[in-house]
């Protein structure tokens, strides 16, 4: 899904230059979520960056669904973020002043979709993250977990390939991170590819693999087994799923 | 089908947009109205005086100045007001298709029939025939008057509103000065502008004539000369004016081929020579014919005035469209956000390129309704400080889609250098 090869970015300022990433290499296949966890400055964002190709990088190969992205042009990268990434980021990123539901709507408007395709992606999209009732409310009457679902439902509306998230649930308390998290465990069950860049251990341990970048290189390379969150304490498990369908029946409700 | 719904997404975009930041885009749009406003009305003027009066035969009509003042101390340039000899010499050459010699004058008029003693001061030309067609004077009713002496009269379309409340009146009898004259023709609003026909002494914007009298007539009821003359001989009215050396007559005559200017040219000349032969005049040759556009630019119609403060208004428009920039620029900075998250969700360079250049395409609307509101505004108070600007501060359908193309222009100019920074920002800058 994707493969990158020996890839450096470098930051030349008038007197510093800055290799934010240096031969860096990774390959992540269809079907996995991958943790990407460093210290402040360590290349995380600059690696999301390139990976979603909000950035350019210096040198290397770098192939995202089997198209070489090298040397394209900003038309053709465009479409390649439009129809095969979806970006989930900390600050979620909403328009104020938009609805939810245009909000959601906003990548599938440049896809060319019929109003009526879009209409039922939208729905379907905020269905999946539990906030279809909502569709007519501003980003500021949501709670933090919940304006970070609606930019879930924005990334899932065009079907990607892929899900970048940059600290999903850096801004959020434990209970909306649970919630989020949930999410994008399910999606990754049903076949969503995600790369989660992260501070939090605890999240990194969950998925399928952790990926460290120390100075703008793979430092470490952990395999976890895929994990058995029944293996947890039954109570523990219980707990936080009922505690997030119960907040969510309840979002519901009140909608 | 793309197409239209992304441009209909960029302009509902751009509704949004302006209902954001209602008060900058308010400053934008009366920035460059106002801009645009000021070099409409000028253009306006400019338009007016500088226009082709009758353009579908300007080439072919010639006026005609001569060189035949009986004195040692000539005029520098020959004479753009000719002697009655002189003139009906060229009434009577076949050279041209046709000829109008003619004069202005004034009288008061009343219908003889209202029990009003009410009489209108009526400005009159006095003039052979051939004036109607030479002009393209267009007649509601009748026809012109056949012959130059002859107790009838031609009325414009204003007296015959005053005094006939606009029905047809040919065959009522007018009481102009005390003499009874028969109107055969009533004209259609006619506005000649300039009014090339008698663009000097300053009426070049000055409406058609109200009464169109045969000349000889003119002259044999001794109706004043209302228009510069001169004279070498004494003379009690414009009646003894025939045989002496007094000028005030102006002529003009219609080709049917501008190649026959040159026989025209001969003719005059050869005459001019055989007075000066006998002792007429001692002058050089020199006479000379100018086509409408030519005789309105010799006549100076055009006021230099109006073209500085038009030069003035162009680059007071170019400080609007610098305005409006740093305004949109502040306004794209503030949306640096928004573009990089549409760059971020799939937008391409052009997406955004295209939503600013719908934004603008609709401000420039939005601004020309406005712009050409002013203009109207800006030409009312012309005239009022002004009030010989009166016959010229129209805005003609021309200048009004003028005004809208010249506000979408600007509104476009003012986004370029903002839409080429916003296109510039970093994508991944503005996001977290």
């Amino acid at each position: 899904m994707l493969k990158m090869n020996n890839i450096s970015r470098i930051y030349q300022s008038d007197t510093i230059q800055t290799h934010a990433l240096r031969d860096f290499s990774l390959n992540v296949g269809a079907g996995e979520f991958v943790a990407v966890t460093g210290p402040s400055g360590s290349g995380k964002s600059t690696f999301l960056n390139v990976a979603g190709l909000l950035d350019n990088f210096d040198k290397g190969q770098y192939e995202l669904d089997g198209v070489s992205v090298q040397g394209l042009k900003d038309s053709e990268l465009s479409r390649l973020r439009n129809e095969k990434i979806g970006f989930i980021f900390q600050n979620y990123n909403l328009i104020p002043d938009y609805s939810i539901f245009d909000n959601v709507d906003m990548p599938l408007r440049y896809r060319g979709f019929s109003s009526s395709e879009r209409k039922r992606r939208v729905e379907q999209a905020l269905e999946k993250v539990g906030l279809a009732s909502r569709m007519k409310y501003l980003p500021s009457q949501l709670s933090g977990g919940q304006q970070q679902r609606v930019a879930i439902a924005r990334a899932l509306a065009g079907e990607p390939k892929i899900l970048l998230a940059d600290e999903p649930t850096g801004n959020l308390d434990s209970l909306m991170a649970r919630q989020v998290m949930e999410i994008l465990h399910d999606l990754n069950k049903e076949g969503a590819t995600i790369i989660m860049v992260t501070h939090d251990p605890d999240q990194a341990r969950e998925v399928n693999r952790n990926v460290q970048i120390i100075d703008g290189q793979l430092a470490d390379f952990k395999i976890y087994a895929p994990l058995d969150r029944k293996s947890q304490s039954d109570d523990d498990n219980q707990s936080i799923a009922s505690v997030v369908s119960k907040e969510v029946h309840k979002e519901e409700v009140d909608a | 089908m793309r197409n239209n719904s992304l441009l209909s997404y960029n302009i509902l975009l751009a509704m949004q947009s302006f209902k954001r930041a209602k008060s900058l885009y308010f400053l934008i749009i009366l920035t460059l109205s106002i801009g645009v406003g000021v070099l409409c009305a000028n253009l306006a003027l400019v338009n007016s005086m500088a226009s082709d009066p009758i353009p579908e035969k300007s080439a072919n009509l010639l006026h005609i100045s001569m060189n035949t003042w009986p004195d040692v101390q000539p005029p520098d340039e020959p004479m753009h007001i000719l002697r009655y000899r002189d003139a009906m010499r060229i009434a009577e050459s076949d050279i041209p298709l046709r000829s109008a010699v003619f004069y202005a004058s004034g009288v008061y008029a009343r219908d003889i029939e209202s029990t009003s003693m009410k009489r209108f001061d009526s400005r009159v030309r006095a003039t052979t025939p051939g004036f109607f067609e030479l002009a393209d004077a267009p007649f509601a009713f009748g026809t012109a008057f056949e012959k130059s002496r002859g107790m009838e009269v031609v009325i414009g379309h204003e007296l015959n509103q005053k005094i006939f409340a606009g029905k047809n009146s040919v065959g009522k009898t007018l009481e102009l000065d005390g003499e009874l004259l028969t109107i055969v023709g009533v004209l259609k609003p006619w506005i000649v502008r300039p009014l090339f026909y008698h663009p000097t002494e300053g009426r070049a914007f000055d409406l058609t004539d109200d009464i169109f009298a045969p000349l000889e007539t003119a002259i044999d009821l001794g109706w004043s000369i209302h228009a510069r003359s001169s004279s070498t001989d004494n003379y009690a009215g414009v009646n003894e004016t025939r045989d002496r050396n007094v000028y005030y007559l102006q002529a003009w005559v219609e080709l049917d081929d501008i190649a026959k200017k040159s026989a025209l040219q001969s003719y005059l000349d050869n005459y001019s020579q055989q007075l000066k032969d006998a002792g007429e005049h001692p002058l050089a040759i020199n006479n000379k014919l100018h086509n409408v556009n030519e005789w309105l630019k010799e006549a100076k119609v055009v006021d230099q005035k109006v073209l500085a403060f038009t030069l003035a208004s162009i680059l007071f428009l170019s400080v609007c469209i610098f305005n409006a920039s740093s305004l949109l620029l502040s306004r794209f900075h503030a949306a640096k956000f928004e573009v990089g998250l549409r760059r971020a969700i799939g937008a391409s360079n052009k997406h955004m390129m295209m939503q600013g250049l719908t934004e603008s395409v609709l401000l420039g609307v939005f601004t020309g309704v406005i712009a050409v509101i002013l203009s109207w505004f800006f030409l009312k108070i012309s005239v009022q400080f002004l009030p010989r600007l009166a016959n010229i501060a129209v805005l003609e359908p021309k200048l009004l889609v003028l005004g809208m193309f010249l506000a979408l222009i600007t509104a476009i100019a003012s986004a370029l250098y903002p839409l080429y920074r916003a296109n510039r920002y970093t994508i991944s800058a503005e996001l977290k």
